[in-house]
This record gives C-alpha cells, structure tokens and sequence, in this order.
C-alpha cells in the first residue's frame, strides 16, 4: 500500500526485544505498525529504556483494551509512543489477568499517563499502583461498574433507572451494584370513560 | 497630596495571603468553551492550585463505536471536534482504509485534503475569535465568524450540510464536488490572506493583546513533551512535529507549505503558530485546487468492484448486482481483516488518532479515540498555577480545546 505502512519501527522494537529477552515477545508488524509485548512487571523498565535510550520522547496515546470476557489474560495496555527524530512509532503492549488487574503508573516515565491511567481505570478497571489521583475521569463519581468491559452492555446497565421503574421494573442493591429487574409487566390498562 | 506622599503612605506587608478561596469556573462558564468545570483555588487573585473536572459531554463514542458497522460510524465523528467535522471523517476514513488495506483515488485524495484544510481554518477562526472575546476584543470574533460564513456556504456545497459532514466513506468520498465549487473556492482563497491581514491588525501589534499574551501561559518544551500535547499546542512550544509533515498521508507531500513552529511557549506563541497555519493552509487550498486530478472519487479497484467500498449511485438504479451490493454494504456493513491498527491525522486541535482492533467481524472490537484535547486540558494542571485569574481566560483561549472530543 502507501505511504501510510511505513511508520512502526521495526529496529527499536528488535532493540528492545534484545535488551529484554526473558520478558518480552518477539515483535509482530502488521500494516506497519509494530508491537511488542512485554511482561507487566517490566513494561515501566522498557518505556523508560524506549525513552532515555532510543528516543520515543512523546506519549501518543495509553490505552486499554478488553479481550473477552473468555480470553486470559484478559484485559491489555496499550502505550503508542512517538520517535521525534525518526518519526517512527513503536507499540507496547501488556496483557493483565482477568481478576485485579494491576500495572505500576507510568507517571514516573511521561506525566502525561496520568490522565490515560485514569481513563483507563474508569473504563476497565485496571488499577495503577502508584498513581497519586486513581479516580473516575469520564463517567461520574460513584459509577458502580466499567464500561468498556465487554460484558456491560452499550444501553448501560440501568444505573438510570427511573424511566424503567416507572414502567414496572424494580432496582436492586447487591455489592455496592444497582442492578435492574426490568420486569416487562404490562401497563395497567386504561380505565374509565374513553368509551 | 503629591505623589511622592501617596506612594510614602502605603506601606506593603509582607504576609498579605489571605484565606484560600476555592472558587468551580464552570462546568456552564462562556470562556470554558463547553462544559469544562475548573476548580481554582485562590490566593486573593492568584491561582494556588487549579483541577480540572472533564467528562460532563462523555457520551460514549468508544462503547458505541464496538456495535456499529465501520461506516455507521462516520457520523460520530462529526461530533468530536464539533468545530472541524470534515477533518475528523477523514481522519477516520484514513484509519480504517489502513485497516482494510485499501487507499482512496488520487481525486478522493486531494478532496480529503480541501476538506481537511477548510476545516482547519474554520476550527482556527473560531478558536482565534472566542479567544479575542475572552480577552475584550470583541471585533475579532465578528470579523471571523464572517470568513466561516463563507466557509460553510462552501461546506454545503460541498456535502449539502454545514455542521454534520458525514462526508468521507470508506475508500473515497460520498460524492464528487460540484462543478462550481471550484471557482468559488479559489475565491476564497484569494481573499483569504488579506482578511488574516485584518485579523493581525486588530492583535498582533496591540498593545493590550501583547501584555495580555506575552509570557503568559508557558508551556516549556519539556512540559508538551511529557503531557503528550500536539498540533499548534505542541509546535507554539518549539517543537516541529507536524504529522502532514512528518509522515504525509492523503498526498500532503504533493504540497509545498512550512510549519510554523514557536519559541517561548506562551499565549502569544500559540496564537502566532494558529494565524501562521491559516495563511499555510490557505497555501496549500491554492495548490490543490490547481492540481486536483480527474478520476473516481471512491476507489472501486477498476471493473472489479471491491465489495467492501459502496458501489456508484448510478449503477445501483440500473444493474441488479450493484443494487445488491449496495444493500450489503449498507444494511450488513462491511467485513475488516483481523488485526489492530493506528493511524493519527493532524486535526485543528493536534493528532486525532484512532486506535482499531478488529476481529475480522463486521465491527470494531476495540475503537480507541486519542483526543488531542484532552492531552491539552491536562497540562493546564500545571500551567496554571502562579497566574492571575484573569489570565485563566488567555491560557484557556490559547490552548483552543473543545469538550466534544476531550469526553467523547
């Protein structure tokens, strides 16, 4: 294709996989973009080597990423950083297990994560040790579940319930969680005097 | 009394703080420019401590953008940065064409990048008028919303909506552009660099524009680099990352314009880098429009149509297959390689990125929006801070976010 696949780089990546060995995999390209994952407890040893070492200085992008509610390890992190000389971006990627998913913060490296990790946490629920502000960033304050999950379903879990209960529906408090009955009863049918 | 007296009588004490006084700008506040909320704490008149509270226009592109079929989801894009829909179509169209491995026609190319340039001067205009207005200088902000007048006059030309664009597709463009677009777009241009002219004149030599501005608000280098902030934001603080620049796509290494990149890092900066990139994009408006190709304007791969792009409208009203693929296309949605891409565009605001992981389904299973807005707004955590209240206004109308893609 264009121009366009030619932006990963492939080099850093190599680099990278030789100056970690044990706890990284082998980097995969695909259109381009080059990954390379890495283990949890040294993804902040390999950012900061990608920074200091081989340039990335500009956090693009930190992300989170659900695999299934099936998949384990389940849930990923993503961080897309940028090479300002070479103009080359390098992925790395680590895969957290479903239950308590837990990664050291990135503050220390860029402090721009801060607000990635936050959204992070809000969305999936993946917990960053060290994190000075690990709070809710897009939804609001006291938000029972993570959205991004792939078992929460997109019209929500009726958290807003009341339109529902109007119609029959009845909300339950069990762990902290608002779940909905949503029991379709009929409407009560009209009465009177439209004859 | 003589003056000596009066300045003899005052005497200033050392511990003159006061109390702090927590004081919510926002989230409803005319210079937050959408529902941002800042909480500032206060020493009298100076900022202590300043948090930003985002999230009150969170609507949930991302979970939306997991059930939707690739093209269902074009029209949410027209509602990130609200100010620059065409930009946002095109840099999604791009990301998913990455996807797909497929490129768009060299005319649909060079439409994409007249779109992605009118939607950068109009997102400027209106960052540059609302910031004047913050600041007093009310003139600024009419004289603009005149040049975007003329812009969206010629947005509907293009796509028949002035706001709600929905105009890329997969492969190429809707439809082609009209014949008369192209007089009335030269038109523009031409007058172009002499209404930023204007624009320099009410601010650049003003003297309140300069004492407001200069040295307000500064981003250190170091600053744009570890919070991640890019386009005018980034290149005001000196550094030259331009993404048309760095790694073109859609042919913007066909056009010859400069990156006007700053040296201080402060408010003036900003808005020199913004009044620089309208006269360069209207720089590269005059070369496209010259040099614009013939051909399709969606990528139909020859007589062989390629069954994930929509088939041409005139074939559909005639020919049975065609009606059927288009039925597919439209009602079944398209299927996507497995695999994950990225691809970030240079928007008004910075990089628009686009994160999408497909699992070969007719959906996005991950689609990741990298808001440059909201890389922006972080910063002012630590901008802040030390500055006068009033100087809340000319750092907030100087980094130019808006709510829509920051909550997305």
């Amino acid at each position: 294709m264009s121009i366009l696949t030619d932006h990963g780089d492939a080099a850093a990546a190599a680099a990278l996989h030789q100056a970690f060995p044990d706890t990284t995999m082998e980097p995969r390209e695909w259109r381009g973009d080059v990954t390379l994952e890495v283990d949890p407890a040294t993804e902040l040893d390999v950012l900061t080597h990608a920074k200091e070492q081989l340039g990335f200085e500009l956090l693009i992008d930190r992300l989170g990423a659900d695999r299934g509610e099936e998949a384990s390890p389940r849930f990923e992190v993503i961080t897309i950083l940028y090479n300002l000389t070479t103009h080359k971006r390098l992925h790395v990627l680590t895969a957290l297990p479903a239950a308590n998913p837990e990664l050291p913060t990135a503050i220390g490296v860029f402090r721009g994560a801060n607000w990635f990790e936050r959204e992070i946490w809000d969305m999936y629920g993946v917990k960053f040790p060290g994190h000075p502000n690990l709070e809710r960033i897009l939804m609001m304050d006291g938000f029972p579940d993570f959205p991004l999950r792939k078992e929460y379903p997109t019209e929500g879990a009726g958290e807003f319930a009341a339109p529902r209960r109007a119609l029959g529906g009845t909300v339950d408090g069990t762990d902290g969680k608002v779940a909905v009955n949503h029991d379709p009863s009929p409407r009560p049918e009209r009465q009177g005097d439209d004859a | 009394m003589s003056t000596d007296a009066r300045v003899m009588d005052v005497e200033i004490s050392e511990d003159r703080h006061s109390e702090a006084m927590m004081i919510n700008m926002g989230p409803q506040h005319p210079s937050t420019h959408g529902v941002l909320r800042l909480v500032l704490e206060l020493d009298g008149e100076e900022v202590v401590r300043a948090q930003p509270v985002i999230g009150y226009l969170h609507r949930g592109k991302e979970k939306i953008g997991e059930t939707l079929s690739w093209h269902q989801f074009i029209p949410y894009t027209d509602r990130l940065d609200y100010l620059a829909p065409l930009a946002n179509n095109v840099a999604y169209a791009v990301a998913v064409e990455k996807l797909m491995g497929i490129d768009a026609p060299p005319r649909a190319q060079a439409i994409r990048v007249i779109c992605a340039e009118l939607a950068r001067i109009s997102a400027h205009l209106l960052g540059l008028g609302a910031y004047a207005m913050d600041l007093g200088a009310m003139t600024v902000f009419l004289w603009t919303f005149r040049e975007r007048e003329a812009i969206y006059t010629l947005v509907e030309r293009i796509c028949g909506a002035r706001f709600t664009t929905s105009y890329t597709r997969i492969g190429g463009v809707e439809r082609d552009l009209p014949d008369d677009f192209f007089t009335k777009c030269a038109q523009f241009v031409k007058e172009f660099p002499g209404r930023v002219d204007e624009y320099e004149g009410l601010l650049t030599t003003n003297k309140i524009w300069i004492e407001r501005t200069q040295d307000i608000g500064i981003i250190t280098k170091e600053q744009a680099l570890q919070f991640a902030l890019t386009g005018p934001n980034l290149r005001g603080s000196g550094i030259d990352y331009d993404c048309r620049k760095a790694h073109p796509y859609i042919g913007y290494e066909q056009y010859d314009f400069d990156v006007p990149v700053g040296s201080v890092g402060d408010c003036f900066d900003r808005y020199l880098v913004r009044v620089a990139e309208m006269r360069e994009s209207a720089r590269i408006l005059e070369q496209v429009l010259d040099t614009i190709p013939d051909g399709p304007y969606l990528n139909r791969d020859g007589d062989e149509e390629l069954k994930s792009v929509l088939p041409d409208k005139t074939k559909v009203l005639t020919n049975m297959e065609s009606l059927i693929h288009q039925f597919m296309v439209a009602t079944e949605s398209i299927n996507a390689p497995t695999g994950e891409v990225y691809f970030g565009a240079e928007n008004p605001k910075g990089e628009l990125g686009f994160f999408l992981r497909s699992k070969g389904e007719l959906h996005a299973d991950r689609l990741r929006i990298r808001a440059p807005s909201f890389c922006a707004l972080q910063v002012i955590e630590e901008v802040l801070p030390g500055h006068l209240i009033a100087d809340v206004m000319a750092i907030l109308g100087s980094i130019d976010f808006v709510m829509g893609e920051c909550d997305r």
